[in-house]
């Protein structure tokens, strides 16, 4: 397909399709789509349901360019079936990140170590509500086929996940995607495991109120999200600001860019246990209540202030690791 | 005659380990915190003789600090203490050789991850994740782990608790095991397709199906056990299996990774190898391009 890049930088992360965000975030015009809209590879499953089939299965993957890091992409399509995962564009995504760890390894047994400047890169846009319930088994095990994968990328091949786009990222995607070196969002991006709907209708209204638009974004939402320490960069809402993230991370040393990881050793697993005991022994009822305990004082307007504001005056969970 | 072990840890202990070995909340020298996630049941036990880290989850107890954390449900501390078990088990055997680490032996009857306020605040994210990465961890060090469905393995429950085991054993649903994401029925409700053309597809097509046998055609399950009389005897060969695949430089015949492979095998996953093989052909012609 025919983007134009330039145009691209400027527009609304948030707006921009799947494809769009993939092409976007890598230098111009190296975008090399696998298994695209062409190739006609529709899920069979939906077929079969008499829903609705896209030629791509609702994901964008393949690898572009970042200065010399080969950097591969999964984007997903939220306006396809909320982004959910199946069978075909499950393996699409967990594929393509078994891809970033096989040009390593390549690159490794080529050249006897891989230089910080063009290590490969591992990119997943989310926008997603976890597993596609039209194939659920099938979407429940690519999840588990993506998570081994992800733990083979660690401490070599860095993974970034991004949020702020319709769904954000939910279900099963929220821990894969909170299982990534390094998570940036604009204000729209959303992490979560039990979506608003799904709190409402399995525990009641008292519990989770999901009509209430104002305490879904400051549970699941970006700012509180940063304050915990689950997104690392809080930036505007443009493709051009999500690459310019990216570009400064990448040539950074493994070793650097992993000091952002939340999970995968045994002092995470204390540490993180401390929040949940906090949580319990404060007893807990709204996401307010955490920001008050990292030193937030202005809790009410958290939420509302202008980004650049929040930036400046944000007290975020001190980092023991 | 047991008819089912959902609700019946302690009975499913009984039966796997040797007489009245299980001690829980120890492994090697680590005394875990008896007072955390006390929906979970983790320690040492013998196995045919051998010493191994029993990771089980009892239904029966709630957790009196989270509300939504009851009936075998695994919340935020579940999900740290199973993370806690496993690093303490690596750390036991951290002098032993690769070929002599202690298995790891998941007992799985949970209906899923807690959908709680809290624990959307605080990051059940980050708790399943961890446990996720334990699992791995472990397999890393030569763990053999191995995951029995004795009850329900269901969604994200089944995703941390159990799906990226070595090897996955299921009792059969003659015993009330419940393997899904969820009940058709529920399926229907939010996919707005008729429950009855739904349980007519079921019969050709796995893919949605609730069943522990659905989820052997997907290559979910490596393995139905016929009775629970059966389990003890499967899993001590299944270590053993695992130990010999791994010995023979063979570990790519375990985990999730494989389970793929055979359940295009068994025919219930075939698109998945297909777009799998596409996207490998597509890498392999620029793959020179990328070295450069």
């Amino acid at each position: 397909m025919r983007i134009n890049w330039e145009d691209l930088q400027s527009k609304s992360f948030y707006q921009a399709t799947a494809r769009e965000r993939a092409y976007g975030i890598v230098d111009k015009d190296t975008f090399k789509e696998f298994l695209g809209p062409r190739d006609k590879m529709t899920s069979p499953h939906l077929l079969i349901l008499g829903e609705a089939v896209e030629f791509d299965d609702g994901i964008t993957v393949g690898v572009g360019m970042i200065k010399k890091h080969p950097v591969f992409v999964i984007s997903q399509e939220g306006k396809f079936v909320g982004g959910a995962l199946g069978e075909v564009n499950g393996a699409k995504m967990a594929y393509t990140m078994k891809l970033a760890l096989k040009t390593y390894e390549k690159m490794k047994e080529k050249y006897g170590t891989v230089p910080d400047d063009r290590k490969p890169i591992c990119i997943v846009s989310f926008d997603s509500g976890g597993v596609r319930l039209h194939e659920a088994n099938a979407g429940l095990l690519m999840h588990s086929e993506s998570m081994e994968t992800i733990w083979e990328l660690q401490n070599k091949v860095p993974y970034i996940a991004l949020t702020g786009s319709t769904i954000g990222a939910y279900g099963a995607q929220g821990f894969v995607c909170l299982s990534a070196d390094v998570v940036i969002a604009n204000d729209f991006g959303r992490i979560g495991l039990t979506g608003p709907e799904v709190i409402q209708q399995e525990v009641g209204k008292d519990e989770f109120d999901a009509s209430d638009r104002a305490l879904i974004w400051r549970t699941m939402g970006a700012r509180s999200k940063y304050i915990l320490g689950d997104v690392d960069y809080l930036i505007k809402d443009s493709i051009g600001t999500f690459r310019d993230t990216i570009i400064n991370i990448v040539d950074q040393p493994m070793s650097k860019i992993s000091k952002t990881r939340k999970v995968g050793s045994p002092q995470l697993v204390e540490e993180n246990l401390e929040v949940v005991k906090l949580a319990a022994e404060k007893k807990i009822k709204d996401s307010k209540d955490l920001w008050k305990i990292y030193g937030n004082t202005n809790v009410d307007e958290i939420p509302e202030m202008p980004q650049d504001k929040f930036l400046s005056v944000v007290k975020r969970r001190p980092r023991r690791i | 005659m047991i008819t089912t072990l959902i609700g019946k840890t302690e009975e499913a202990i009984q039966m796997i380990f040797d007489k009245d070995s299980f001690q829980e909340n120890i492994i090697g020298t680590t005394h875990l915190d008896a007072e955390l996630a006390p929906p979970v049941m983790v320690g040492q036990a013998m196995l045919d003789g051998e010493i191994c880290s029993v990771l089980a989850n009892n239904s029966r107890r709630p957790n009196p600090r989270f509300r939504v954390v009851y009936s075998g449900i695994l919340g935020m501390e579940e999900a740290y203490k199973f993370s806690q078990a496993i690093y303490a088990t690596i750390d036991a055997d951290k002098d032993r050789p690769k070929d002599k680490k202690r298995p790891i032996i998941l007992l799985i009857d949970t209906p899923g991850n807690s959908p709680g306020k809290i624990e959307e605040i605080v990051g059940m994210t980050k708790g399943t994740a961890s446990y996720q990465f334990a699992i791995e961890d472990a397999r890393l060090a030569g763990h053999p782990v191995i995951g029995m469905i004795i009850g329900r393995a269901v969604s994200g429950g089944f995703l941390c608790h159990g799906l990226l085991s070595d090897r996955i054993l299921a009792l059969p649903k003659e015993y009330g095991t419940i393997v899904h994401v969820m009940p058709t029925t529920s399926i229907a409700v939010i996919t707005k397709i008729p429950l009855e053309r739904l349980n007519e597809l079921v019969k050709t097509n796995p893919v949605f199906a609730s069943g522990a046998e659905y989820f052997y055609d997907l290559g979910g399950i490596d393995e139905m056990v016929k009775k629970p009389e059966d389990m003890r005897a499967t899993i001590i060969k299944t270590v053993k299996e695992v130990r010999d695949l791994r010995k023979q430089g063979k570990g790519d015949q375990l985990g999730i990774w494989h389970r793929g492979e055979i359940g295009a095998q068994r025919g219930g996953r075939k698109k998945r190898m297909e777009a799998i093989k596409k996207i490998d052909e597509e890498y392999q012609k620029i793959l020179p391009e990328l070295l450069k």
